[in-house]
């Protein structure tokens, strides 16, 4: 009897020990990010906002300002970062973008605390590497939802501030379900309240979050825009259609509270647009939930679930690999800065240095993540 | 394509885009040509309309676009002595959109049913149009969803003429019924010619 206690509490440790290490690496793993020449200036999210100041929110803003007069462009990438294509598309602006006009604002992490853990009990790898021309860069993987160590312990039912809707108690912790936030809020709110200041301090004309979605998620592939922003996303998406990809769009309910989409363009006079691009890790139909399958994008089994009609965007064999998700979202910035710029000529944005689409595919994602051991310490930031 | 080129062919485009008019699109005889000012609504609740109302402007067009427009809105113009003289009507269905607009499908069949009687008894110009590709083809909300389709089954035997993104007949589903309902059929390939498109079936 005590032979077998003992080897139950041996074999306890030993889950213990490792699964705590792994969680420690996850938590504890540096992501560099090589600044672009276009890059101007490194904020804080707390120098918006006082109270956020010193979290595991407090993330970097990486600011370009361009070479001549323009809007603003606010590009967000990890609300929420298992949707990782979301994210490198960001870190591609902030180490290659250079603006020519306006000014882009970039930021990688903006629920950071999400990118310190995994989906609990997801059974998640922590991390994921992209090869590039130099070697290889290592990423958090990340949840949908900050980490309960930051934020706990979650309400028996979260109400949205300010609307007082009713949602899903665990988006108390979602960055996409707490805009536009409250000062005294939960982390989280006082996150999306601090983000809020800043589009309002920096006089941002336009703010694109970026996402990725599950293919049996209907609004998928698409450009979810709030009233004021209809026009732009309407040409953007038929632009894209005819030029590089499809793309559709949606409208943002105006019922439904706590999205970017929607509170960025009410509490503000920014234009709110949310892109989503497809990610057939995110499917609850998935095989094995494999770093390879991230990247990939491959899944006999959500193959078998297009095969049944289940799903709201094509699949096949060749998935939907990360260079492809990822080109789609920095075509899609792209052509919005272009569009924006024919419909607000005294407020253009142009960029020039950022790739797309079809050039992503054609050299890999990876060609554009530089090695932070070849560039000046002082332009190497860890997110 | 370079990234240079892009540069140019982006915005070149675009602008070709904003004057309309330009492409190629294929149609038969479009010998239905609906006069102005139009009512432009949805069935469905897409984003269609506002894709429309962007080509529909260029052309400098007399339109108003209601989504959810009803016979009484018809009523009214024509009690106003303003009568509308054509309706373009875009099919395809969205959850976000009907959600938004706080409407089911049902709501908006039997919406959609009612104007367009009124529509025939007024002597307008029926136009239904599909402009956004299968992206709006039997992809609903749900597995077995087929908003889409209900949506198109509630217009398109009753227009005039139909407008249709190609990609959105890969199936010949609009071919087929333009074949044995005898409606024109306008297809245009791409989004830039759309304007061209309802250009052929509207005059000012």
């Amino acid at each position: 009897m005590k032979l077998r206690k003992l080897v139950f509490a041996v074999f306890g440790l030993l889950l213990l020990t490792t699964s705590g290490t792994s969680f420690y690496r996850s938590r504890h793993l540096e992501e560099a990010v090589v600044l672009s020449p276009g890059v101007s200036e490194v904020k804080k999210l707390g120098d918006y906002f006082e109270g956020i100041r010193g979290t595991v929110n407090d993330c970097n803003i990486y600011i370009m300002e361009g070479e001549e007069p323009g809007g603003t462009v606010f590009v967000m990438g990890g609300t929420h970062p298992e949707e990782p294509a979301a994210r490198l598309a960001a870190w591609i602006l902030a180490e290659n973008a250079v603006m020519e006009a306006g000014r882009l604002i970039v930021v990688l992490s903006s629920n950071r605390s999400a990118s310190l853990v995994t989906r609990v009990g997801g059974a998640y790898p922590p991390d994921f590497s992209i090869p590039t021309d130099w070697g290889e860069r290592t990423f958090r993987l990340g949840d949908r939802w900050a980490d309960p160590l930051d934020q706990w312990p979650d309400p028996e039912v979260y109400i949205h501030y300010p609307s007082g809707q009713f949602l899903a108690f665990v988006d108390i912790r979602n960055l996409n379900r707490t805009w536009p936030g409250r000062p005294d809020g939960s982390l989280t709110e006082r996150t999306t309240h601090a983000f809020m200041e800043l589009i309002r301090q920096e006089k941002v004309d336009l703010f694109i979050d970026l996402h990725e979605a599950e293919l049996q998620y209907p609004v998928i592939s698409t450009i979810v825009a709030h009233d004021r922003g209809e026009e732009l996303a309407a040409f953007t998406s038929m632009m894209l259609s005819d030029m590089e990809f499809n793309m559709g769009m949606e409208y943002s309910p105006p019922s439904l509270h706590g999205l970017s989409h929607r509170e960025v363009g009410d509490h503000s006079d920014a234009v709110s647009l949310l892109f989503e691009a497809p990610e057939p890790f995110l499917d609850a139909t998935r095989g094995k939930t494999t770093r390879e399958q991230l990247l990939t994008g491959k899944d006999e089994f959500v193959v078998k679930a297009g095969k049944a009609g289940l799903l709201f965007e094509k699949m096949d064999e060749n998935g939907w690999p990360v260079d492809v998700r990822v080109g789609r979202h920095t075509s899609a910035v792209l052509m919005t800065m272009e569009t924006w710029s024919e419909l607000n000529p005294d407020r253009p944005l142009r960029c020039r240095g950022v790739p797309r689409y079809d050039e992503i595919i054609a050299l890999g994602l990876g060609h554009w993540l530089h090695d932070p051991s070849a560039a000046p310490p002082e332009r190497v930031e860890i997110e | 394509m370079t990234r240079q080129s892009r540069w140019i062919v982006g915005p070149v485009a675009l602008t070709l885009m904003l004057m309309t008019g330009v492409g190629s699109v294929q149609a038969q005889d479009a010998d239905v040509v609906g006069e102005t000012p139009v009512l432009l609504t949805s069935c469905g609740q897409s984003p269609g309309p506002t894709f429309v109302k962007l080509f529909l402007g260029r052309l400098e067009m007399d339109f108003e676009l209601l989504d959810q427009a009803t016979a009484q809105d018809l009523i009214d113009a024509q009690s106003a002595g303003n009568p509308f003289k054509s309706i373009i009507i875009v099919t395809g269905a969205s959850l976000k959109g009907m959600g938004a607009a706080g409407v089911s499908m049902r709501e908006e069949l039997i919406r959609t049913e009612a104007l367009i009687a009124e529509a025939k008894g007024q002597g307008l110009t029926i136009i239904g149009a599909h402009v956004e590709g299968m992206d709006r083809r039997a992809q609903g909300a749900a597995a077995g969803d087929n908003s889409d389709e209900q949506s198109i089954d509630a217009v398109m035997p009753f227009s005039d003429v139909m407008v249709i993104r190609q990609d959105g007949n890969e199936d010949r589903r609009f071919t087929v019924l333009s074949e044995a309902e005898g409606i024109p059929l306008i297809l245009f390939v791409k989004n830039m010619e759309m304007g061209d498109a309802f250009g052929r079936v509207l005059k000012k």
